[in-house]
């Protein structure tokens, strides 16, 4: 019992110290935030921008670009925020989130969002164009010339055999979250390639490397802009050109080119009232593919912080900066069915 | 880092209080087996028999049994997107909580970064002190300083921040559930079950209507964070009042106790240490997915990892997964130091002190408020200053690289050859014929064998149970993928077991092992598996050898654990007889050592399991394929409702192996 009672009365006296503590540090914090709060009323506050950056590094090139000109120029705070693709719609929506700087295709998601309720705002086109296809090493081009098309890639299947796939040719695709029609168009085409979903892109990027290393076959799916494309050389497999009629078909008997993705921006609709400045200058926004791929590498090669890769290109691009700052906005342009 | 692996060792196995002590195990007795009700299982089987007939004797299972489940959940979701913002309980009700947990951690925050560096780290190496943890309190502030010195201290704020409302929050429901299902069996069984689901289910599969109902950030991930988290501290608090002694409780109420007396003054106070136990395991889980939660935007740790993944840089992950571990480990000392000087008799407490105990807590008060006003002296918002950021990413993508390139190729390693050729070999020899095999299984056969082991393992009410799992895996659409998980699952288990068990009986002859695997089990345990992620892959390629390896990695420590765990809990006066008939060293390992730790090295290979499965997820990223990149897919794509079926089956495949591994159970839970 008396083992018991003294625990007992540790818990009690645990208890009475916890509270005290927490009751202290609760006033310190009131103290404080009051403090902080008393300072920043004499001047006007201003929302907090959001940036979404999703999972490729072209999405925080975009990123720390503009939110070195949003701070510098604008003088709103910037948060960038690390989220997945799908829930940056409904957080944009919210207005949990203030914009997307690059966003590839989501039909779907632009029928909801911008065109149902007018929670999300279409803020125009970013510039570069992606381009989804089936890409290889150039080393394996020049090996192979006949794999600059769909049909050398047909008689040449054996060159990617792995024990994964066995016998046939492996195909490596990417992220589960980018959208592919590789399984379709390998047996709409009837090329002997079975398709392995690397499951991420940093699976896909290692297991590309590590071919890159060797000078082994690869054939892959990938697109640009990436900064990848400035580390290895790789090159365009042509598939049969992409057609309107080829993109109604059901998705498993698809026998065509990815469409060109025009990659656009998306903002909060409460934005334009919030900080008009900042809509005015997201909808501005633009730049090309090689503009983004030189700030990619910069931080991912180079390893630059953000703040440095991006006030690099602001101090060497100070027209195209003004043309955000000034200029009117982009012209718009919705995803399309299939993308 | 030795500190961390105790409370692990006795949560494993207090977690598992149904575990009998020795008799009931797996072993199978033929004499039990011929008095048998067979009757029962000839039921079974005749259900069977007629259901593969009606089915034509199909081998996928047919695909006309498979309900629509998923387009269900499918269009569960599109209601909500549609209504998130009109519908009363959703405005009214969620949304506010989500935005009352999101502002509690900006506060909690908001007041770290007031505190400032170095007031984080005296108050946090302060409570170790105080609680009696001189070592604890330098580990703390060295740990700390790693934060700010690699220049993630107000990530690792927002995490520290994040966790401890999560941990608190799953303490505040937790216990009290667990009370209330140590007092009333009904609500026991009915919570199970869901403890079950919610410890099982990958949080991939339910982030989206986590942040369709409470919002993206620190709302969303709290709730995600709890739902994975909580079920420890109510399985733990529920053993501990459980395990409180008959005759105490009845000596409590002999003094006249009422209920809340007895529960207050009896046995809360004497189940501290099971519940203890249960929050440093939230504290593990809740930590596991902090990158997780950076996928719905909380910040925090789990970014800088993201971020690495995308210019492949497993330097700059590892340096942030280090912090990640280096977090739970301040996390869990903090608390078993804090319980354990609560717990502490007084009679032995105050020998040997150097200074009184109201002088100590005077001196780190006064620590405490000196570092403040130094953290605000230095300035720079509280943060770390940045002039002395250290990457570890460099050296270790180098030391990497070199591996790879020594280790991968085929002529790297003689006679054997390298790693590609282990995963070439591995794949073809083992993975692809046993997915071939497990696939072309009729899948009546399928349920009807579960159905048999189940039955010679642990009675027929499990057999029932296993094969009503085998069939929902079926029902969910999910056959063929499982098919896939399964063969990883098996082999990544065969590897941990052959592996983890003889190295957990060297570490039991030659105890100096032990010392040195115990940090290294600790880290592979609380790395974040995003770290690894790329070096599996270089090692081994895409594909399911990648899937196995990564779950062999985070698999390997309870096989190591427990049988050396098991081993060492053997009686000294056993081990003495046998030492007197002369044995052998194998001779007794055989003989009297393995036997007598069996029931915990069938508990090793039970959680093994457990990990291996909660590791799917991991396996689906780097193109293993399976149930788990079914997972990936549906948070990647929008696809809810093919995530949600695959999380579903991953559980059932759980909940099938975790009753086939517990052996026969205790009388009324059969």
């Amino acid at each position: 019992m008396s083992i018991k009672s003294s625990r007992v009365l540790r818990l009690k006296r645990l208890v009475r110290w916890g509270g005290a503590v927490a009751t202290g540090t609760v006033l310190l914090a009131a103290c404080g935030s009051s403090s902080s709060s008393s300072s920043s009323a004499t001047t006007v506050p201003k929302p907090t921008i959001t940036l979404v950056t999703n999972s490729w590094e072209g999405s925080l090139a975009n990123n720390v670009v503009a939110q070195y000109v949003i701070e510098k120029d604008l003088h709103y705070p910037v948060k960038l925020l690390d989220l997945a693709e799908i829930p940056a719609w409904p957080a944009t929506a919210a207005g949990s989130v203030s914009a997307v700087l690059e966003v590839w295709g989501h039909y779907n998601h632009y029928q909801t969002y911008v065109v149902g309720n007018h929670e999300v705002i279409n803020a125009g086109l970013e510039g570069p164009t992606g381009n989804i296809g089936w890409y290889i090493p150039t080393y394996l081009l020049k090996a192979h010339p006949e794999l600059a098309t769909w049909q050398g890639v047909k008689a040449d299947w054996k060159l990617f055999v792995t024990p994964q796939t066995a016998p046939q040719g492996e195909f490596l695709d990417g992220a589960p979250s980018y959208v592919t029609n590789d399984a379709a168009l390998v047996s709409t085409l009837g090329i002997n390639l079975k398709v392995v979903y690397a499951g991420s892109e940093a699976a896909q990027l290692s297991q590309i490397e590590t071919a890159y290393k060797a000078k082994k076959p690869i054939i892959f799916y990938w697109y640009t802009p990436q900064y990848f494309n400035h580390v290895y050389s790789f090159s365009q497999v042509a598939l049969p050109p992409f057609t309107q009629a080829c993109a109604k078909l059901p998705a498993a008997q698809i026998d065509c080119a990815y469409p060109p993705y025009y990659l656009y921006k998306i903002m909060n609709s409460k934005l334009p009232t919030t900080a008009p400045a900042v809509a005015k200058f997201i909808q501005a926004f633009n730049w090309t593919s090689a503009d983004q791929n030189s700030v990619s590498y910069d931080m991912a090669v180079n390893k630059l912080s953000g703040a440095a890769a991006a006030a690099k290109f602001v101090n060497s691009h100070q027209s195209l900066v003004q043309s955000w700052l000034n200029g009117s906005p982009t012209p718009k342009k919705a995803p399309v069915l299939g993308t | 880092m030795t500190m961390l692996a105790e409370p692990n060792e006795q949560v494993e196995l207090a977690a598992k209080p149904e575990l009998p002590s020795d008799r009931r195990t797996t072993k199978l007795k033929v004499s039990k087996l011929a008095k048998a009700p067979w009757s029962g299982l000839f039921v079974l089987f005749l259900a069977i028999v007629i259901s593969a007939i009606y089915s034509g004797f199909s081998s996928g299972f047919p695909t006309s049994w498979v309900p629509n489940i998923t387009t269900w959940f499918n269009s569960l979701a599109n209601w909500i997107t549609i209504h998130q913002n009109t519908a009363p309980f959703f405005v009214h009700f969620l949304t506010p909580i989500g935005n009352w947990l999101g502002n509690s951690v900006n506060a909690l925050t908001n007041l770290l970064n007031w505190l400032s560096w170095p007031g984080v780290i005296a108050v946090f190496a302060g409570t170790a002190v105080l609680a009696g943890k001189w070592r604890v309190g330098i580990f703390v502030v060295i740990a700390m300083i790693y934060f700010g010195v690699i220049g993630l201290w107000s990530a690792s704020m927002s995490t520290l921040a994040l966790m401890s409302v999560a941990v608190l929050i799953s303490v505040v429901l937790g216990v009290p559930l667990g009370i209330a299902a140590a007092s009333s069996r009904v609500v026991e069984e009915a919570i199970r079950p869901v403890l079950d689901l919610m410890q099982m289910l990958p949080a991939y599969a339910y982030l989206v209507p986590i942040v369709l109902l409470f919002g993206i950030g620190n709302s969303g991930g709290i709730i995600a964070t709890v739902i994975y988290a909580i079920a420890p501290v109510i399985r733990l608090t529920m053993l501990g009042i459980h395990s409180v002694p008959y005759e105490t409780v009845e000596a409590g109420k002999s003094f006249g106790s009422d209920r809340w007396q007895l529960l207050r003054k009896v046995q809360l106070p004497l189940a501290l240490k099971p519940i203890v136990l249960g929050i440093n395991q939230v504290i593990m889980m809740a930590l596991s997915v902090v990158v997780i939660a950076s996928l719905v935007g909380t910040g925090g740790l789990g970014d800088p990892i993201l971020q690495a993944l995308n210019i492949v840089d497993v330097g700059d992950a590892l340096t942030a997964g280090v912090a990640i571990v280096l977090m739970a480990m301040i996390l869990d000392r903090i608390v078993s130091a804090v319980a354990e000087n609560v717990g502490r008799n007084v009679s032995t407490k105050g020998q040997r002190v150097l200074i009184s105990p109201r002088n100590l807590r005077i001196l780190v008060g006064g620590l405490v408020i000196a570092a403040i006003l130094l953290g605000h002296l230095i300035g720079g918002g509280g943060t770390f200053p940045s002039g002395l950021s250290l990457s570890l990413s460099n050296p270790v993508n180098t030391f990497l690289s070199f591996l790879q390139r020594h280790l991968y190729h085929f002529s790297s390693i003689p006679i054997v050859g390298g790693t590609s050729n282990l995963s070439s070999f591995t794949t073809l020899e083992i993975l692809n014929p046993l997915t071939r095999i497990l696939g072309d299984i009729p899948w009546w056969l399928a349920i009807f064998g579960t159905g048999v082991i189940g039955y010679l393992v642990a009675g027929w009410r499990r057999a029932v149970l296993v094969c009503v799992g085998v069939a929902a895996i079926g029902v969910l659409g999910m056959w063929t993928d499982a098919s896939v998980t399964l063969a990883q699952v098996l082999v990544a288990l065969v590897m941990c077991v052959a592996i983890g068990i003889p190295l957990g009986i060297c570490a039991y002859w030659w105890p100096p092992l032990e010392k040195v695997l115990r940090p290294i089990l600790d880290i592979l345990q609380t790395m974040p598996a995003f770290v690894y992620l790329i070096p599996v892959v270089l090692f081994f390629s895409v594909g399911n050898m990648a899937g196995v390896a990564a779950s062999f990695v985070y698999a390997l420590a309870p096989a190591v654990r427990l049988t050396n765990l098991g081993l060492r809990q053997i009686k000294v006066d056993m081990i003495e007889a046998g030492n007197s008939f002369g044995a052998t060293r194998f001779q007794m390992l055989r003989k009297v050592e393995l036997p007598a730790a069996r029931s915990t090295i069938i508990l090793a290979v039970n959680q093994t399991i457990m990990l291996v499965l909660a590791e799917v997820i991991v396996a689906g990223l780097v193109g293993a394929g399976g149930l788990g990149y079914d997972v990936v897919v549906g948070l990647g794509r929008d696809e809810f409702g093919l995530g949600l079926s695959a999380g579903l089956a991953i559980v059932v495949l759980g909940i099938v192996f975790d009753r086939l591994t517990q052996g026969r159970p205790a009388g009324r839970r059969g």
